[in-house]
């Protein structure tokens, strides 16, 4: 039974309609701005865009865990940006020995799989122990506990990671093979951009068979659609919740040195950001729904990296990237606001 | 042959020591040891970081002890129990010192930046690696078994012993705000009894041990005595004794910063802002279910209005009186929240969160925009706020000599706008307002079934939790003289939540109680600042799975006037009490 | 089409509740087809049907939960359609819920004082204020309360309970005690007896005859069991596959053939 408002308050839909007027006017008269200024050369946004698909793709991959775990428990696992965070983190200090020591880029190829290995398996250890620690005592508790649970597990695992490596950002020391840029159809793209589209459509590829294929994921879809049901049929659901969980983590820790490479740095708060915009990518594509996630994830990274020029630029605004976070945010409160079912989304579960 | 301990038991144990062993890797890894390791409990004998590890230990020996709850547990002898609590103590002691040991030989610090050699040569007394590994071992194993006898001696001496270490703990940890004062006041002679340069001396450990060990035998008969005598009392008399016990309440906050000296009183300013906050975030999470993450905007309102309107630097630079300005500053809150609450209205409650908490940082990064400069200072914010309240107070009442300056004179605007926002609290909670508030959080579409407007209470929720948060955020402009934007971050949002969680969601003395501990408790440890939130993501985490309705739950009202009811109940359907059509 | 066609005028009774041709589709499936109902005032009827007929779903129409796709439906001379939840509540409908939804973690004494919300005035800056009206409120809705408490038989002692601890017929006789605080002029009760052992169906048959006579009230059941259709309703319609398929007294509900294949036919071998 689905909760409805009545349709005739005015204060409430009046504020509304002030909102998607304004955001329209801002969204048309900033663009109007800047395209007509013909400030940015076609160069410089096709350099935007494809840096957005990369952003994206990180986003994407992050996004996943969210929709994953949201199938299976509908809830939102705050903490997920965290997962991605430790990962990235650990890893550096792999990285950090493989470039000090020559490896790096005398066996590059190598020396990333080890380092997307340690990142994974560590953000995949994370996540299982979250899901075993904090969220399993809490499954059937009301939907705000394991929700505040989740934040406070945020807090700790970022704060614990600032106490352990320190919370001095780190640099991940650069591969020589990757310096440079491709020539893709004739489009240059820099290879560190092309490597992270590409390495992040593998592992979509790969979640997709996972999950339409295996049995586990077989598994997985039956107990998004009913655990009851799951466990009647002889699944372990419990099992099948915990491989959720260490799959989005697998994902994430992978996410995370995809973000070392196209921003070099990382720190324990990175995870806050990449979170909820990724948050934001498996709602806009619609939670709960895998392909949802990887669109939501492009859309808002071209979205963010396009954005922020395409209104601001031509109106003057000073120093536009800035603000590229209220863009992100923007669009996470209108899209839940006005569209939480996202663009592929499933009806909501019952309450 | 009997078995000494079952396989069950055994794996239940080495679980136990595992986990044990972890945390304290963990506590030494993160850098509290390292932060809390020079910070004397008792001067030359313990130490605060001491005290963190071997709690690990101790608990996990209780634990253990604690353990075989199956049928066989009651054969279990206590010499058994105890050699549980021994092993667990073992195996996380060793643990401990195989990292000891390594981290010793090997450098780690490149990776782990806490393990430092001062840590190691703290954590292994000194001794040579072999040895180290055999006393901290030793020391382990010790303390666990300590742990499991005090879980298998009487009541009575485990709660004697555990209140006279929190006494001991808890003097050695006020001394930055008793040591100073006492001094100030010319108790040399006590100061001088009690710490010994940062830290408690031996006789005044012995002194509050036994302190603490008397107070929690007498405890148990003193509450029941009283308890015995309020029962027995009359209800009118009852209301009276509530009444006086509020009486001392209050006196004893006003005479507070009169007898702490300046530095409690800024610790409790800080503590008075966040109640205020928390007060008004209880009405929209505790009393209507919404979870606000984005409470800080309203904070942050509240600071940057007051400070447009009242600094003459700032960009309005009309300089309005702070109490003209007040109500604007509200009503814009009040609008706020609406503006806010509006469009979230018909989100489902973690949606919710996660819009507020994108509402929140719009707020921030707006307010340290390049592009809102011009009106509202960006990084640098607006300063030049002047305060209403006067620089000091000075007034002799003959018998009594008022003396205030800086905080102490604070402190008074800002409890009394707490007391007015928690009794305002309070009367809501009690009324039809506060009652649709929890329906709703109940369950939202039963609650707008039995009449309640979930709109229009979820929107009074908001404004009314908008309001109390800007004036906080007022008050908070005007103790600083400036507002920046760096102290509008989602931090605030979660300390105001986790406040709340602690306490419990609705209770307001929990919520009172909450800020005390979570605000005033840091303050006073300097080398806890760094982990802070570290504590406040754990406390959201672990109330939640341990004891989600808070410290002092919301005690459902009771029902003085009806007590006496109860004695004619009747269990059949045929009661001749027919109660009139109300008129409607 | 049923049975009986659209059910005879009757101009002298006293309409409390008239809805016609009311349809309600979700996507694909039709809950609720053209149903036409009338509810006297001061009757009890009954609405009976197999699982899934769409019994439930009307009474979530009739109390504003869900719009309608069309159809309209008429209480005491105002139209319902469109109005909010709580709008309606204050029009005089209440009900109560199959799966029994009490406010879990509120006493047992709010449960129903939310209730009487509808009826009480206090705004929130008088009570902010604590005037001396407020309380007096306070004070009358919680004798009332009280004295609703002994009327659907839940004894006072757990007034200060939580409502999540109490056993479960007590839950159901709170959630009634909830419904009737409002001073409904009609109740919709959803299956009231579920799960009730004989003893507390027969207890609840008679206190619902006794709500009838002592409150004036009107009233509307969903019930499966038939003894205590049969026993307290006036009369009854009969609901299949979202469609009403018979209207009639209790006798001629009993001998209706239709319905004894759709229903009590089932029933019976049960
Ligand atoms: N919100 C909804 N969305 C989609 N389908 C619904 C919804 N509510 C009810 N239905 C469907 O409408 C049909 C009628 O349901 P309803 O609950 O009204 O039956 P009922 O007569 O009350 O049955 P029962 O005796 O089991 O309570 C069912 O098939 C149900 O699945
Ligand atoms: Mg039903």
């Amino acid at each position: 039974m689905r909760f409805r408002l009545p349709q005739r308050i005015n204060l409430v839909s009046t504020i509304l309609w002030g909102l998607r007027i304004v955001v329209a006017v801002l969204v048309l008269a900033g663009s109007w701005a800047t395209l007509s200024s013909g400030k940015l050369s076609p160069d410089a946004w096709r350099e935007l865009v494809v840096f957005g698909i990369a952003q994206g793709s990180v986003y994407a991959l992050i996004a996943l865990g969210y929709t994953l775990v949201y199938g299976v428990l509908f809830m939102i696992n705050f903490a997920h940006g965290d997962v991605f965070m430790t990962g990235a983190m650990t890893a550096f200090f792999v990285a950090r020995n493989f470039g000090e020591s020559g490896f790096l880029n005398a066996n590059p190829i190598v020396a990333l799989l080890i380092i997307f290995a340690v990142s994974m398996l560590t953000s995949m250890l994370v996540a299982i122990a979250l899901e075993r620690i904090a969220y399993r005592p809490l499954r059937r508790a009301p939907r705000l506990v394991p929700l505040i649970t989740a934040i406070g597990a945020s807090l700790f695992i970022s704060n614990s990671i600032r106490g352990i490596y320190g919370e001095q950002s780190q640099t991940y020391p650069s591969i020589d093979a990757l310096q440079g840029r491709l020539d893709l159809f004739g489009i240059p793209i820099l290879k560190t951009q092309a490597l992270v589209i590409v390495s992040a459509v593998v592992l979509m590829i790969a979640l997709v068979y996972f999950v339409e294929r295996t049995r586990t994921g077989r598994a997985m879809r039956a107990v998004s659609e009913d655990k009851d049901v799951a466990a009647l049929m002889g699944i372990n659901v419990d099992r099948i919740i915990v491989t959720t969980f260490a799959v989005g983590g697998l994902l994430a820790g992978a996410a995370g040195i995809l973000y070392a490479l196209v921003f070099n740095e990382v720190d324990w708060f990175m995870g806050f950001l990449p979170g909820i915009k990724a948050f934001t990518a498996a709602v806009l594509g619609g939670i709960g729904n895998i392909a949802g996630a990887m669109l939501g994830g492009l859309t808002l990274g071209v979205l963010e990296s396009v954005g922020p020029f395409l209104l601001l630029g031509g109106a003057n605004v000073p120093s536009p990237n800035q603000l590229r976070d209220v863009i992100a945010f923007t669009v996470l409160v209108l899209v839940l606001i006005f569209r939480p079912n996202g663009i592929l989304g499933r009806s909501e579960p019952g309450r | 042959m009997a078995e000494l301990i079952s396989r069950r038991q055994l794996r239940r144990v080495a679980t136990i020591g595992a986990v044990a062993a972890v945390a304290l890797l963990y506590l030494c890894m993160v850098g509290l040891i390292e932060a809390f390791k020079d910070r004397n409990v008792v001067t030359g004998v313990i130490t605060l970081g001491a005290v963190m590890l071997l709690a690990v230990p101790l608990i996990a020996g209780y634990r253990a002890a604690l353990l075989p709850r199956d049928a066989s547990a009651s054969r279990l002898a206590a010499w058994q129990r105890v050699l549980f609590g021994l092993v667990v103590g073992l195996i996380a002691g060793a643990v401990l010192g195989v990292f000891v040991v390594i981290a010793s030989a090997v450098d780690v610090r490149g990776v782990l930046v806490r393990i430092s050699p001062p840590l190691l040569e703290f954590l292994s007394f000194g001794l040579p690696s072999a040895l180290a590994f055999l006393a901290i071992t030793g020391l382990g194993g010790l303390t666990g078994a300590l742990g499991a006898l005090l879980l298998v001696s009487p009541v009575r001496i485990r709660n004697a012993v555990t209140s006279a270490v929190i006494a001991v703990v808890f003097m050695s940890m006020i001394e930055p705000l008793l040591r100073p004062r006492l001094e100030q006041l010319d108790y040399t002679a006590i100061s001088d009894f009690v710490y010994k340069s940062h830290g408690l001396t031996e006789a005044a450990a012995i002194l509050f041990l036994v302190v603490g060990a008397v107070a929690a035998i007498l405890w148990q008969p003193a509450n029941d005595l009283v308890r015995r005598t309020v029962d027995a009392a009359p209800v009118e008399s009852r209301r009276r004794i509530r009444r006086w016990a509020i009486g001392v309440l209050v006196v004893a906050v006003l005479i507070l910063p009169q007898v702490s000296g300046t530095f409690l009183a800024q610790v409790a300013v800080l503590v008075g802002l966040y109640m205020l906050l928390a007060l008004g975030l209880n009405i929209v999470v505790g009393y209507a279910g919404l979870l606000d993450l984005g409470y800080v905007a309203f904070f942050a309102v509240g600071a940057y209005l007051t400070a447009l309107l009242t600094s003459p630097n700032s960009s309005l630079g009309i300089g309005l009186p702070f109490f003209v300005a007040l109500p604007i500053v509200m009503l814009g809150a009040g609008m706020t929240g609406l503006l806010i609450g509006a469009p979230v209205l018909r989100l489902r409650g973690d949606y919710l969160a996660i819009v507020t908490l994108g509402f929140g940082e719009i707020a921030r990064v707006l307010f340290e925009s390049d592009a809102l400069q011009p009106w509202l200072g960006g990084v640098q914010g607006i300063l030049g706020i002047p305060s209403p309240f006067p620089p000091r107070i000075d007034l002799d009442l003959g018998t009594m000599h008022i003396f205030a300056t800086g905080p102490q004179v604070l402190y008074y605007p800002i409890f009394a706008f707490c007391a007015l926002a928690a009794v305002f609290a309070y009367r809501l909670s009690n009324s039809r307002i506060g009652r649709a508030w929890n329906a709703m959080r109940e369950d939202e579409s039963v609650a707008e079934a039995t009449g309640v407007s979930t709109v229009n209470y979820k929107l009074l929720a908001f404004a009314l939790g908008a309001t109390t948060g800007c004036l906080s955020g007022a008050l908070f402009a005007v103790q600083l003289g400036s507002v920046f934007p760096g102290s509008f971050d989602v931090f605030v949002s979660i300390t105001v939540l986790a406040v709340i969680i602690l306490g419990g969601m609705g209770s307001i003395p929990g919520v009172i109680l909450g800020a005390i501990v979570l605000i005033g408790l840091p303050e006073l440890l300097r080398e806890f600042v760094e982990y802070r939130v570290l504590v406040y993501g754990g406390v959201l985490v672990a109330m939640m799975l341990l004891r989600p309705e808070g410290l002092i739950p919301n005690r459902n009202r009771q029902r003085e006037l009806h007590e006496a009811d109860s004695e004619e109940e009747q269990e059949t359907l045929d009661g001749d009490l027919m109660p009139q059509r109300g008129t409607s | 089409m049923s049975v009986l066609g659209t059910p005879p005028p009757s101009p002298m009774a006293d309409v409390i509740l008239s809805v016609h041709h009311l349809t309600k589709r979700f996507e694909g499936l039709v809950a609720n087809r053209e149903i036409d109902f009338e509810i006297p005032r001061h009757a009890i009827v009954s609405m009976i049907g197999p699982n899934g007929a769409g019994k439930t779903t009307f009474f979530n129409q009739l109390t504003g939960i869900i719009e309608p796709t069309s159809g309209t439906i008429e209480f005491d001379g105002t139209s319902v359609i469109g109005m909010a939840p709580h709008e309606v509540a204050e029009l005089g409908i209440a009900r109560t819920y199959q799966n029994i939804r009490l406010f879990a973690d509120m006493t047992v004494l709010a449960n129903v004082m939310v209730g009487r919300h509808v009826r009480m005035k206090a705004q929130w800056y008088e009570a902010v204020l604590g005037l001396p009206h407020v309380a007096r409120e306070e004070a009358a809705v919680e004798q009332r309360a009280l004295e609703l408490l002994d009327l659907v038989g839940l004894p006072r002692r757990y007034a200060d309970d939580l409502a999540k601890n109490l056993p479960y017929g007590h839950q159901r006789r709170l959630e009634l005690a909830r419904a009737l605080a409002s001073d409904p002029k009609l109740l919709l009760l959803d299956e009231p007896t579920a799960g009730m052992n004989p003893g507390e169906t027969r207890q609840m048959t008679d206190l619902i005859a006794r709500l009838r006579r002592e409150l004036e009230l009107t009233i509307l059941l969903i019930e499966h069991d038939m003894k205590v259709v049969m026993g307290v309703s006036e009369r009854i319609t009969v609901l299949d596959y979202g469609e009403r398929i018979a209207e009639g007294s209790p006798e001629e509900i009993r001998a209706n053939p239709r319905v004894i294949e759709a229903y009590l036919g089932k029933q019976a071998t049960a």
